[in-house]
């Protein structure tokens, strides 16, 4: 596997470092999660995305508190959170965290206005006499202040999530975490809960959202893909949104960070054994070299951008070639030449569809080519 | 309110089956303990309060005719508050039926103006005047009158003569002095005038001392010492002491048997309220399992562990005021009802209902303690839920769980159908659960079937208190009579085929100290006599030969704990000492019978100047085992034959009479016995309810699946039925191994609080079978409500589950 990449664990609120989980089940130990590192900073607004079982509501109960990594650090807000006893744990967590589940969890005996006064009634935040009004300030702002004394069955469940969100929201924690909250509602529900997510956000609170959904998860301003307990490069991500998980995991695993000055040809045609390329820092243009030895750009990418030998064909006139250009080291995430075309071995569907997006992407600079000859390592 | 105890009131409120469950737990236990110690305090409060109040005898004597000199001269005595006479005398009255009885008459010197051990009127005229009869209510019934009939008893004459039944009193000096059981074998005790004698026959004389002491009416020492003074008084004037008794102002006749049911009620109420701790428990551990989800919730809105556990001890707390609320005044009146039956069996008056402080404060105490200890656990268990679990509903034991001897076994039954396979998995699924609820069956059946065993034993017991009275009739004459006699007399009659003669005397005991102690009735046989089987428990029985031998009562050992077979006592018999050797101690109806002793009969006879003569006579039938009222024809026969040759009949008792009254007498006993078995049973169903609602509610998602598959209604119900009665089966098979050492133990402390000694073990087969069918009663009862509601669901509603 290739080495993580460098994570800056100095963001502000959320840092989780080298993080495991393995559950204990009769068909013998499960990892649900494996070597995580991650950080979340102040007011971010993320989504952690995966297939169902990839390992991403356990990722979430690690930041919660809810459960504990088999091994690993999980610091919120400067608190280790797992090395609190339960009691603290709970107190830490109703006065920081506001937490929303897919099934609302709201206690079925308790109005909406009495669900959300428990909090700051378990915490003994505000003055017993403020609470009330807090919560009925609360229910005003998720639109549920006319069903303040209804209980939670009176209510259709986007009122019963906006009213999970009033609760959560109880002590002002500044980070709120939703667990699927709109895995159970409609879309007019879910529209109306995501709305209150950018809302919560341009208030300076730190949203995380937990979802299989991909539209859910573009809501948010960075999306963490994990994907059978492990995360999937961010950018790689970003750049190569038609793979899928699994893919985009096993590239994350194959890749290595490389650095490249100004000026430097990260590859070209005729260089051989190119691969693929993630740009994570920098400018890179891809230049057009004649055979007469002009050049021209065709294009220029960025960060969260790729490209890889599958774009390097070239016509009788031309090779393709791409070069770091900006004043600062270009940084990508680079899978070498046979790493890459074993990978393209393991994945037909992954094959095609970067075949695919080059055809789209520069087949107007080339013509049609013929599929280069099997490896003997492909399938 | 703060949201916090709006969710206690939810949480009893909302789902009103759970919280009644939980409140059954608790108020049967505290009712149990509430009804026995009200039971027990009233009765003893009252027993010793109305008793008092009729100014009873603390020193009963007698003696030969005496006037009113003696009294005069008994109340200068120092120490003698009160003194009058009576005059007791014995005679056959005539029942409704025809059937003639023994009965008892009490005659006043001025009924209006009785002092000393005062009966009360309760129907009719109140004082009799000459001439008339006032009856007690004991033994009333057996007469088959009403008050204004006439009642015909025979004279000493032979001769017959009616008197009015005038007044119905309740005299509770029934039994006072003599020892154990002497109310429950009274016979029919009737109350007159002085004045009224002659024209019975009888001298217009008193022959019975009644005296009450000034100072502490209720210490036996002190009592005894005015009594050896009234004796002394009562010798100087030249009368003959037969007996004497003493007895405290407040010490009831029948408050041994009293103190002895109360002593059984004491130990099935612990009972009861330790099966009751053990439902709460269960009960409690299925309502934290239904709030584990919500457990889970709290703490993820930052509710700490304590404060949790707070939520659900004051949850407790309310169920168990609730209980509280309950259990008062049920208990009040159950046990102010139980007593007013009770009242009447034992002779107390009752002065009236009232709640009892006592049983409430102990109510109250155990309401705050005993749910809390009980729910303590399975608080703490269930609020230890980590979040993970308490959210996703599956437990780290489960998800790890291997299987177990009895999934195993489970498995590889073959032959049983799915459904059958379905309702034997769900059965042993929760074994924590199914142990708690097996407990409370088990040992609610073991003490259910240990009261079957227990009346068994006692009847055992009282059947071996008959060896000691195997003659099918008791004839008592009123005068000594030569034996040859009287056996040609009886024998004459058909029917009859052996004739005893037996010399009877009252003594009293003389103690190292040379005073008066307990007094005793002395019986004696004739030499061989097959008619009494004894219980020897130490040394022998009197044999052909011995002389002045005599074998004692296990009473005889509170007085004297050292004595042995060979060392002599003393007994004062008719104003003379007399020491004998005594050959060994037999086991009787230990504190329910008086002071007992058997001896020779040649040697009592010569003793009291009687030799070859009896007045007691022990006939045996020609037919074996014949019935009771064979034995009363029988009884009957023979008073006709003797009294037309001449011979006066004091009394003609059948055999067995006696066990029959002593059955009768015990059977308020075992009444309260299966009282305390059937609030066992309750427990045990209430349990067993809880268990299976608990089951159903947990297996709503299953239940749903299994109905998008086809299961109907019936199949559902069936489902819960077997499982219900499967536990029942099992708790039944368990509970009747348990019933053997609970019926040794209990069977011991019944016996020994009644008779001061331990039985044999009875084992009835009965008690078994009733609590099978018991049992599977109560499990379909207890699978009733869940079987249905699992029947409800539909699954739309299981969907909308989570």
């Amino acid at each position: 596997m290739a080495p993580a990449a460098k994570i800056d664990l100095s963001c502000a609120l959320i840092q989780i470092e080298n993080v495991s989980k393995t559950f204990k089940t009769p068909a013998g130990d499960f990892p649900a999660l494996k070597d995580i590192n991650l950080c979340f900073g102040q007011a971010e607004y993320a989504s952690i995305m995966g297939k169902s079982g990839s390992g991403k509501s356990t990722l979430i109960n690690m930041i919660t508190g809810i459960d504990h990594p088999s091994s690993g650090t999980v610091r919120v807000a400067d608190h280790d959170v797992h090395h609190m006893n339960e009691s603290q744990l709970a107190d830490w967590r109703g006065r920081n965290l506001g937490i929303v589940f897919q099934f609302f969890q709201l206690l079925p005996m308790l109005s909406v206005l009495e669900n959300t006064m428990l909090p700051m009634d378990f915490c003994n935040q505000y003055a017993p006499a403020e609470r009330e009004n807090r919560a009925r300030l609360l229910l005003d702002m998720v639109g549920l202040g006319a069903e303040a004394n209804k209980l939670p069955a009176a209510l259709s469940g986007g009122q019963q999530q906006l009213a999970a969100i009033a609760r959560a929201l109880a002590n002002d924690p500044p980070l709120l975490v939703a667990d699927e909250p709109t895995g159970n509602l409609d879309s007019r529900s879910s529209t109306r809960i995501l709305d209150l997510f950018d809302e919560l956000v341009s208030q300076n609170k730190t949203v995380i959202i937990v979802t299989h959904d991909s539209s859910l998860a573009e809501r948010a301003s960075r999306r963490v893909l994990i994907s059978d307990g492990m995360l999937i490069d961010e950018t790689m991500a970003d750049a190569l949104p038609m793979l899928g998980h699994p893919q985009l995991l096993r590239l994350s695993q194959l890749a290595v960070n490389r650095s490249y000055e100004p000026g430097a040809i990260l590859a070209r045609h005729d260089n051989g054994k190119t691969g693929l390329f993630v740009i994570t820092q920098g400018q890179v243009e891809a230049l057009r070299i004649f055979r007469s030895g002009e050049s021209e750009v065709c294009e220029r990418l960025g960060p969260g951008t790729y490209f890889s030998e599958l774009e390097l064909e070239q016509d009788e006139r031309s090779v393709l070639a791409f070069r770091a250009v900006s004043d600062v080291p270009v940084e990508a995430q680079w899978v070498s030449h046979e790493a890459f075309y074993h990978f393209l071995g393991e994945s037909n569907a992954a094959e095609n569809a970067l075949r695919k997006a080059a055809t789209e992407r520069f087949g107007h600079i080339h013509r049609q080519v013929q599929p280069r000859k099997s490896f003997w390592w492909r399938r | 309110m703060r949201p916090r105890w709006k969710k206690i009131f939810s949480d009893l409120w909302g789902n009103k089956l759970r919280s009644f469950l939980v409140v059954a737990s608790i108020t049967i236990g505290l009712f149990a303990v509430g009804m026995i110690t009200s039971m027990h305090s009233i009765l003893t409060e009252d027993m010793r309060t109305s008793y008092s109040a009729i100014n009873p005898a603390n020193i009963t004597i007698s003696t030969d005719n005496f006037d009113d000199d003696l009294l005069d001269r008994v109340r200068k005595v120092d120490g003698v508050a009160e003194a009058d006479g009576i005059r007791l005398f014995s005679t056959q009255v005539q029942t409704d039926a025809g059937e003639w009885v023994l009965a008892e008459i009490t005659a006043f010197r001025d009924s209006n103006e009785i002092v000393i051990n005062q009966p009360t009127p309760t129907q009719g005229q109140g004082p009799v005047s000459e001439r008339q009869f006032g009856v007690d209510e004991y033994k009333f019934g057996y007469l088959g009158k009403e008050i204004g009939d006439n009642l015909l008893l025979e004279l000493p004459s032979g001769k017959q003569r009616e008197m009015p039944l005038v007044s119905l009193v309740h005299d509770q000096t029934i039994g006072a002095s003599q020892e154990g059981g002497g109310y429950f074998l009274s016979p029919v005790q009737l109350y007159t005038t002085l004045d009224s004698l002659p024209w019975l026959e009888q001298s217009e004389s008193m022959n019975r001392l009644l005296v009450t002491v000034d100072g502490d009416s209720n210490d036996p020492e002190y009592i005894k010492q005015i009594s050896e003074l009234v004796i002394e008084e009562v010798e100087d004037s030249g009368l003959t002491v037969y007996t004497s008794f003493v007895r405290g102002s407040e010490d009831h006749p029948n408050s041994t048997y009293i103190e002895a049911i109360a002593s059984v009620l004491f130990v099935l109420g612990m009972l009861v309220m330790f099966l009751s701790a053990f439902l709460i428990t269960n009960t409690l551990s299925g309502l934290l399992g239904q709030q584990v989800n919500q457990i889970g919730i709290m703490k993820t809105i930052g509710a700490r562990r304590g404060q949790i556990v707070g939520i659900y001890l004051l949850l407790i707390f309310a169920f168990s005021m609730i209980a509280f609320l309950i259990a008062v005044p049920l208990a009040s009146r159950i046990a102010y009802g139980l007593l007013e039956v009770l009242a009447g069996q034992v002779n107390v008056v009752l002065t009236g209902f009232r709640v009892v402080p006592l049983a409430v404060f102990l109510m109250f105490g155990i309401a705050l303690v005993v749910p809390q200890l009980a729910g303590i656990y399975p608080i703490l268990h269930g609020t230890r839920v980590s979040v993970v679990e308490a959210l996703s509903g599956i437990s780290s034991e489960q998800a790890t769980s291997r299987e177990g001897l009895v999934d195993r076994w489970l498995k590889s039954l073959r032959g049983v159908s799915r459904p059958m396979l379905i309702s034997l998995r769900n059965t042993f699924r929760r074994k924590g659960r199914l142990a708690l609820t097996l407990i409370t069956l088990t040992l609610g059946g073991a003490i259910f079937i240990a009261t079957f065993n227990v009346q068994g034993s006692l009847n055992s017991y009282i059947g071996r208190i008959g060896k000691y009275f195997l003659a099918d009739v008791n004839v008592t004459l009123d005068s000594y009579e030569r034996i040859s006699e009287i056996e040609a007399e009886i024998k004459a009659v058909p029917g009859v085929k052996d004739v005893e003669g037996w010399a009877f005397a009252r003594g009293e005991l003389v103690m190292p100290d040379g005073s008066t102690g307990e007094a005793v009735s002395l019986l004696a046989p004739p030499a061989g006599s097959q008619l009494v089987v004894p219980m020897v428990e130490e040394g022998r029985w009197i044999e052909p030969g011995d002389q002045n031998v005599i074998t004692l009562n296990e009473r005889f050992h509170e007085i004297f704990p050292d004595m042995q077979p060979g060392d002599t006592i003393t007994f004062d018999i008719l104003g003379d000492e007399h020491d004998f050797q005594v050959a060994g101690f037999f086991q009787m109806a230990g504190r329910s019978s008086g002071y007992l002793a058997y001896t020779s009969y040649e040697y009592l006879s010569d003793l009291i100047g009687q030799p070859n003569e009896a007045n007691a006579f022990r006939i045996t039938a020609s037919r074996p085992e014949i019935s009771l009222q064979e034995q009363k024809a029988l009884g009957q026969e023979i008073k006709r034959q003797l009294e037309a040759s001449g011979y006066s009949v004091t009394q003609v008792e059948a055999g067995q009479s006696l066990t029959e009254t002593t059955t009768d007498g015990l059977n308020i006993l075992t009444g309260f016995l299966i009282i305390m078995a059937s609030l066992i049973a309750i427990v045990g169903s209430i349990g067993l309810t809880g268990t299976l609602s608990m089951n159903v509610l947990e297996r709503t998602r299953e239940i749903g699946i299994m109905r998008s598959i086809g299961a109907n209604n019936r199949t559902l119900r069936n489902l819960v039925m077997v499982e219900g009665l499967l536990i029942g089966i099992i708790s039944w098979f368990l509970g009747t191994l348990l019933a053997f050492p609970i019926s040794i133990l209990l069977s011991n402390a019944i016996n020994y609080a009644l008779f001061g000694a331990t039985v044999a073990f009875t084992f009835t087969i009965h008690g078994i079978f009733i609590w099978l069918v018991v049992v599977l009663i109560l499990s379909v009862l207890a699978s009733v409500l869940p079987a249905r509601n699992s029947a409800r669901l539909t699954i739309r509603e299981v969907l909308a589950y989570e």
